[in-house]
């Protein structure tokens, strides 16, 4: 009768105590393994890497391991690097250009072409589309490494068989092969956006008279505009830390021509032992895609507030 | 009947009723509304059709040259004449391909039965037990979903240096776990949060404890979730070279990202065909798992049987 | 077979009481139901004896042992849910089976006692069934064998015919009392609905505010309403609850309701001399009116004019305006009662309820 009495004794006085639930065990148990790995394999690596981004450690050799804490002298060597800054550049090109524009572009066009295509032309095109995203990167980067080449069937298709576009407009096929691989994402995303857009606003306009162009300017853009916008922190976010592609076709080159802020880091740590400098590069690209998310984000806003 | 070809009927009838001599309509009235079907919806219905007929040949281009230099012994980078010879995926296999293949296996098997088991864990408590900073927990998981992967590199290459797992396809397979974990805790906290809790009180009352309530009642309703989730770490691992080219410089380690970007940049000619072939070989696993899965990422999941209202 | 015992039982959920201090005790193989609207407390109440809920206060017993801190799986009990919550990835078959799995009985035992409680209940041909291609009263049937295999101390039922339709509802109702007949288990049933309550229980616990407001037989409840609440609860059509004045001054105990002096008698008499104030409630049951054909002499009656009429067949509702109120009759069928026209009613002062009308409470 103790325990009645215990419970019994507390009342009103101790409901707000008795009320917060209390952690279990099976709760500290079940959520173990999943921390260990998100805090060993990203929280401490990320707060490493804070550190490493301003020591002067090597992969090899004397510095490898007697490295020591060198300041600003990573960031300072970064704010003077040409190759830094136009590793910056290619960076946003390649976002912008195939990331942004060309796979988000295609992707909505396929999505309202397959939305009124017959259905035999929507299902083959829509699964080459798809089947070009399924594919492992390294094999699309050889693919368009082989189709670029001189004597290349993109020569051929253009008729220039001779040039090797690798050298002559390396950006350009990094950016086309990127759009190839990552226009079905887009394109499944806003596809799956149309659905939700209610029939009513587009019959409405109809009956006002509204042409396609305008109904789709006004009324189905506005309403998928949340849905274009997290496609769009999607592809940046994915495209910004793609390495793969871009290094298994050109390795950064040629001169620098395609080194990208992954590819760039890579170089720096792993082939010219520079690891420290490496991290400061790989927390720039961290730096610049957080900014590019809050932008998305402040963006959304208005959206999500709504939404609620 | 009187009227006067309507704008709603199909294409055939529209067409059909002047000359069918039915003599109701005269052609005078039909005949613009023909014309006005033929440009509000013939037309645009031709070249939309065209357009994405045009993408999708554009797009097809490249894999068709895949396919065709794969079965083809003397393929080059240019247009490639059908033939049908497995010469390059012999010699594919011969260098490496299956060994390669094997491993890409390892790791994204040992890798995606981690994440997933971990993260249907980890997503069962944070959506139905008391955890304290939960909130604050759950931003933390969405912003490492998009933390690049470069910035971990190095950091883990150090830790690993100093503790001894480079070089070791577990370690290895673990990290690539961890960088789907994020996403799969995220994804599989949602499709439980959509479970309605009955069925775990009647499991309870039943008798059950928690792991069985979990494991005969909880992953079963949300399988289509946990296959997905599965499905994306396993695709994401195949493919995942930059970590395994760091973390395991072991040759017989390599899995076949690697192996497809050594045999490219290996000396000499470049041997478009028997890449080709290695290539195929390496994308079919994961383009099956594609094609059985989107079944279930399209087909949705009703709880209407069990639970109703 | 338990008894159950609830002693001062609350929940709060986030400092807001949603149970307050229930003490109830319901005896072995009692068939109790808890009635009350929606949002009384009372499926809280049915949480806490399963275990999905802890109480913040208070002890809840199952067979004389405190049960705050037993796991639901421990606690041996088995329930029926709203929506039945049968496993719609298994067959009817795995879902009767699930408990006795779970306890690891063995096969053949566990094929014998599913296929003699499917042949109870009539529902042999679909075990090989998901639940999603079963109709609702189908699943109900499951959902009740599901609970029924468990031979749990006490069953919990938690509205379990509230998604049926009317005509499945009256065929399940009778069902219900005919398995406890079989099965004579402690069973606590909650429900919004009176008739079910008053159909089916032995007892009825009628909450409304997270407080208990009467534990009795359902013939109790009819014809002793603790209060007035529980007065408008139960029955149907509503009782009519007319506010009235003490007469002091009369030479036995009168209360003036509708410009009509009223005797009262027997024990509410009694109290209504010692109420310190003088406002009261009088509460009719609309049977307990009669329209006054002659004058029936010596009974109250009151004057009004027809508003409604409401045929049913067997009977007609009539809603007849007395000065500011209307009161509800239950009159013969063709009784030639016509809208707009005055009639008298009349009825025993004997049978009437009389309530404080600050308190709301029964007098007497």
């Amino acid at each position: 009768m103790t325990a009645a009495q215990e419970i019994g004794a507390g009342g009103r006085a101790r409901w707000r105590r008795a009320d917060a639930d209390k952690v279990k065990i099976s709760t500290i148990g079940w959520l173990l393994p999943a921390a260990a790995l998100l805090i060993g394999l990203f929280l401490v690596p990320v707060g490493y890497a804070v550190y490493l981004g301003f020591t002067n450690i090597e992969l090899l050799g004397p510095l490898a391991q007697d490295y020591s804490f060198t300041g600003l002298a990573n960031v300072s060597r970064m704010a003077h690097d040409p190759v830094f800054w136009s590793s910056v550049k290619l960076t946003l090109i390649f976002v912008v250009g195939s990331g942004i524009v060309a796979q988000t572009v295609l992707g909505l066009a396929l999505a309202l072409l397959g939305q009124r295509a017959h259905v035999m032309v929507r299902a083959s095109v829509g699964s080459i589309v798809v089947l070009a995203w399924v594919l492992p990167e390294i094999c699309v980067a050889f693919i368009w490494y082989s189709f670029s080449q001189a004597g290349g069937m993109l020569g051929e298709l253009i008729g220039r068989t001779s040039s090797d576009f690798l050298s002559t407009a390396p950006l350009l096929i990094v950016c086309l092969a990127n759009a190839w691989r990552g226009t079905a994402f887009s394109m499944l995303v806003l596809s799956a956006g149309l659905r939700n857009v209610p029939q009513e606003a587009d019959e409405a306009a109809q009956l006002e008279g509204a042409s396609y162009w305008t109904r789709l300017f006004r009324v189905t853009l506005p309403i998928i505009r949340p849905t274009l916008m997290i496609n769009m922190l999607l592809i940046t976010l994915g495209t910004i830390s793609d390495f793969t592609l871009v290094f298994a076709m050109t390795q950064g080159g040629p001169g620098n021509e395609t080194a990208i802020l992954p590819v760039y880091m890579y170089i720096e740590a792993f082939q010219f032992n520079a690891l420290g400098y490496g991290t400061t590069i790989a927390l720039a690209l961290m730096i610049i895609g957080a900014i590019l998310s809050i932008v998305y984000i402040r963006q959304l806003r208005p959206e999500l507030r709504r939404g609620r | 009947m009187t009227v006067a070809p309507h704008r709603d009927e199909p294409p055939g009838e529209a067409a059909a009723r002047p000359g069918a001599g039915g003599g109701a309509a005269p052609r005078g009235t039909a005949f613009p509304a023909a014309a006005r079907r033929l440009r509000t919806k013939v037309l645009p219905a031709i070249i939309g059709n065209l357009a994405m007929t045009i993408i999708g040949v554009i797009f097809l281009l490249p894999l068709a040259w895949l396919i065709l230099a794969a079965f083809n012994p003397h393929a080059s980078p240019g247009v490639v004449t059908p033939r049908f010879s497995l010469a390059n995926f012999t010699q594919a296999l011969q260098s490496g391909a299956s060994g390669a293949i094997m491993n890409s296996l390892y790791l994204a098997g040992v890798s995606t039965v981690i994440a997933t088991v971990v993260s249907t864990l980890a997503g069962y408590v944070l959506s139905r037990h008391y955890v304290p900073l939960k909130g604050a927990a759950l931003v933390v998981i969405i912003f490492l979903t998009g933390l690049p992967v470069t910035l971990l590199l190095i950091p883990i290459y150090q830790i690993f240096v100093s503790i001894g797992w480079l070089d070791s396809p577990f370690y290895t397979s673990l990290v690539l776990a961890a960088t789907s974990v994020p996403f799969a805790i995220w994804l599989l906290k949602n499709f439980i949060d959509q479970v309605p809790r009955e069925f775990e009180e009647a499991a309870a009352i039943e008798g059950s404890g928690q792991f069985r309530v979990l494991l005969t009642v909880v992953v079963p309703l949300i399988m289509p979730g946990v296959l997905v989730s599965a499905i994306l770490t396993f695709i994401n691992s195949w493919g995942a070279f930059l970590i395994p080219l760091v973390l395991d410089a072991n040759p017989s380690d390599t899995p076949g990202a690697v192996g497809i970007y050594q045999f490219m940049s290996a000396n000499g000619q470049v041997q478009f065909g028997p890449l080709a072939a290695y290539g195929i070989l390496f994308s079919l696993p994961v383009i099956i798992l594609y094609l059985i899965s989107s079944r279930w990422l399209s087909g949705g999941f009703s709880f209407a049987g069990g639970i109703k209202g | 077979m338990a008894t159950i015992t609830l002693e001062g039982v609350s929940k709060a959920f986030k400092g807001k009481p949603a149970v307050d201090g229930v003490d109830l005790s319901i005896d072995d193989g009692q068939f109790l139901i808890i009635v009350g609207p929606s949002g009384c407390g009372k499926t809280t109440t049915l949480r806490m004896l399963a275990g999905f809920e802890r109480p913040t206060s208070g002890v809840v017993r199952i067979g004389g042992r405190v049960m705050n801190d037993v796991p639901p799986k421990d606690r041996d009990l088995a329930m029926v849910f709203q929506n039945y919550a049968l496993f719609p990835h298994m067959t009817v078959a795995k879902n009767l089976a699930f408990g006795m799995r779970v306890r690891r009985v063995d096969r053949k035992v566990i094929d014998r006692e599913v296929a003699s409680i499917a042949s109870m209940l009539g529902i042999e041909a679909l075990l090989g069934r998901k639940p999603a291609e079963l109709s609702g009263g189908e699943r109900q049937r499951v959902a009740l064998g599901r609970a029924l295999l468990r031979k749990p101390k006490a069953f919990l039922l938690d509205e379990p015919l509230s998604n049926l339709d009317a005509a499945l509802r009256a065929q399940m109702r009778f069902e219900l009392k005919r398995i406890h007949a079989q099965f004579p288990v402690t069973t606590v049933y909650v429900t919004h609905d009176q008739v079910e309550a008053m159909t089916m229980a032995d007892r009825i616990a009628l909450m409304e505010g997270g407080r208990l407001q009467q534990v009795a037989a359902p013939e109790v409840l009819y014809s002793e309403p603790a209060n007035t609440f529980v007065a408008g609860f139960v029955g149907s059509p509503k009782i009519n609850l007319i506010p009235g004045q003490v007469v002091r001054d009369a030479r036995r105990p009168t209360i003036r309701s509708m410009s009509c002096d009223i005797p009262v008698d027997g024990t509410a008499g009694a109290v209504l001399a010692s109420l310190p104030h003088d406002n009261v409630v009088i509460g009719l049951r609309p049977e307990e009116l009669r329209p006054r054909r002659p004058a029936t002499g010596g009974l109250p009656a009151v004057r009004g004019v027809i508003e409604l009429i409401e045929p049913l067949g067997s009977e007609t509702h009539v809603a007849l305006r007395v000065g500011g109120h209307v009161l509800t009759c239950k009159c013969p069928p063709r009784a030639g009662l016509e809208v707009g026209s005055e009639i008298s009613v009349e009825f025993d002062p004997e049978h009437m309820k009389v309530f404080d009308g600050d308190t709301g409470m029964r007098l007497g």
